[in-house]
């Protein structure tokens, strides 16, 4: 427990400094933010009142302080491109992304984990080759490239479902399939491997000497042996989907985190890019420590 | 696996050099077609491929040969050294390729630098640790006890005695590697932070057939398919590599049991 305390306040400290390199690499960066707001007939002197007007003539420390008192505050400035509130927009941006990712993460264990059960069940039969190049081929396929090829065949030629943008669940079905359909095939995979491992263990040959059910070793025993490390490790999965995200959601126009930074980065509206990606890169820490913490838990082993 | 992934791995790999390997521009006149510009998609998608593969192939062999050093340096050395080693690698490892490689893409603007330096970051980073976790098995072997009572340079017993064992897990891991930094490549070309026009890659290719998907939808799913079968014939490559150098290897990805 003190190891993982341990760990927890160190990856903190690193959060903070790597929080502030963000934040300076994006300061420092040669592009002109004055571009992006001011008329490009602005003379010098207005530029420069410009930079005063956001503070950008201060040292970056001293910048960074502010923005992280403005930060607890509630007060995340405005968007350069359209003056929209930033605070306004990450309440929508990430309840939006919550849900298509909470949806992904599910689909991620609920197709992934009965797959690779099946898979490893029924070992080299048929279902079990195919499943299995289903997940090797899920692993390859570049995922803005399925989520391009979804749209054509079920939105654009048969009509079933929206091609793009936010409503009921319909909208909701194709970027999230996409989104976990690596982690899927990833789940599939580790599962599988997970089970066959387990079922040849020395106790699981002492259970069926003790004339206990097959299926009760198998669902009771094996099963919790090997998902305890793949679940204990969705905290990684978690860091896969915020980075597929920014594609996925481009693609199907869901206006979450990830559509809204990488527009930010296109148009360099900075105030924008630096709040999502201090926010993603906090999320995608805290899913590596939850990862971590969840690991040592689940191995008696590691815990000291 | 061997059986099932050997015919695959040499038919895949021949067929990826055919296209990689300096096929004439245009010789088959427009043997994929043409996009809206008139533009050769053949040519287009034999260049992109080389882009992708110089930037993946050539930075995580970089990345394989630095994450290594440091993995020997900090599994070896221990101590202070080796816990501030690890602290970051902890830290780093998990954070995504794309949201890495975005995050450049802000501070220093889209092109393929910021891809080729978050594949560098992130890929030496993965290697450093699973090396580095190597290293500490290894220095307990009694062949490494044996090395340092007679008294060899902690040099020596490095190159001669360590790297040798962790070499190969790190050259099959690249390939898993590699495959990760071909489609992060590709997806940051898509959403146009990645290799910008006129120079060709295979994501940005798919991104503008994307427009004409209705009108011909070869324009998208040529590239895509290249890609596809990139990945998959690297990872098939890793697989054999596996299977060659070391049987009981187990990486996190394929805990496959010795059967």
């Amino acid at each position: 427990m003190k190891a993982v305390l341990k760990t927890t306040i160190l990856m903190l400290i690193l959060l903070l400094a790597s929080s502030l390199a963000v934040f300076a690499a994006i300061r420092l960066s040669g592009g002109d933010v004055t571009a992006a707001r001011l008329p490009a007939s602005a003379s010098a002197a207005d530029r420069d009142l410009f930079r005063r007007q956001m503070g950008l003539d201060q040292p970056i420390l001293r910048q960074y302080i502010t923005y992280l008192g403005d930060l607890l505050r509630g007060d995340l400035g405005n968007s350069l491109t359209n003056n929209a509130s930033i605070s306004d927009l990450a309440v929508q941006k990430i309840k939006n992304s919550a849900i298509l990712g909470g949806m992904s993460l599910l689909l991620v264990f609920g197709v992934g984990v009965p797959l690779g059960m099946v898979a490893s069940l029924k070992r080299n039969s048929f279902l079990d080759t195919g499943i299995t190049s289903f997940s090797v081929a899920g692993m390859a396929v570049p995922n803005f490239w399925l989520a391009l090829i979804s749209i054509h065949i079920f939105a654009t030629t048969l009509g079933w479902l929206p091609s793009a943008g936010q409503g009921g669940f319909k909208y909701l079905i194709l970027p999230s399939v996409v989104l976990a359909a690596e982690g899927i095939a990833l789940t599939v995979r580790m599962t599988r491997s997970a089970m066959i491992e387990n079922l040849n263990q020395d106790f699981v040959r002492t259970l069926r000497a003790a004339g206990l059910s097959e299926r009760r070793i198998y669902f009771k025993h094996v099963l919790r042996n090997s998902l305890l490390p793949i679940i204990s490790l969705a905290g990684l999965r978690i860091g896969q989907i915020v980075g597929y995200a920014l594609v996925v959601e481009t693609i199907f126009g869901w206006p979450g985190v990830g559509q809204v930074l990488v527009n930010g980065v296109l148009r360099r509206d900075y105030p924008v890019v630096q709040f999502f990606s201090l926010l993603l890169v906090f999320v995608v820490t805290m899913g590596n420590l939850a990862a971590s913490i969840g690991y040592t838990l689940a191995n008696p082993r590691l815990r000291k | 696996m061997l059986g099932i992934f050997g015919p695959m791995l040499f038919g895949d790999y021949a067929s990826q050099n055919l296209s990689n390997g300096h096929k004439p521009i245009g010789t088959d006149g427009a043997f994929f077609g043409t996009d809206g510009l008139g533009r050769n998609l053949a040519a287009r998608a034999t260049f992109g491929i080389r882009i992708s593969l110089l930037v993946a192939i050539a930075v995580t062999a970089l990345a394989v040969v630095i994450g290594t050093l440091i993995g020997l340096i900090a599994g070896y050395v221990r101590g202070p050294v080796d816990n501030v080693i690890s602290l970051i690698i902890d830290f780093i490892w998990g954070f995504p390729l794309i949201l890495v490689a975005v995050l450049a893409a802000a501070s220093i603007g889209s092109g393929l630098l910021p891809v080729i330096l978050a594949v560098a970051l992130v890929n030496t980073v993965a290697i450093a640790r699973v090396v580095r976790g190597e290293v500490l098995g290894i220095s307990e072997k009694e062949f490494v006890i044996a090395a340092q009572a007679g008294g060899y340079s902690t040099i020596r017993i490095l190159t001669r005695h360590v790297a040798p064992n962790v070499i190969p897990v790190a050259l099959v891991l690249s390939s898993y590697y590699i495959a990760v930094a071909i489609i992060a490549e590709a997806a940051l070309s898509f959403v146009g932070m990645g290799a910008q026009p006129p120079l060709p890659s295979l994501g940005q290719m798919v991104s503008e057939g994307r427009n004409y998907m209705r009108l011909n939808h070869w324009e998208s799913t040529i590239p895509g398919v290249i890609i596809f079968f990139m990945v998959l014939s690297v990872s098939l490559i890793g697989d054999g590599l596996r299977d060659l150098l070391d049987p009981r290897l187990r990486t996190e990805l394929d805990r496959e049991s010795p059967q």
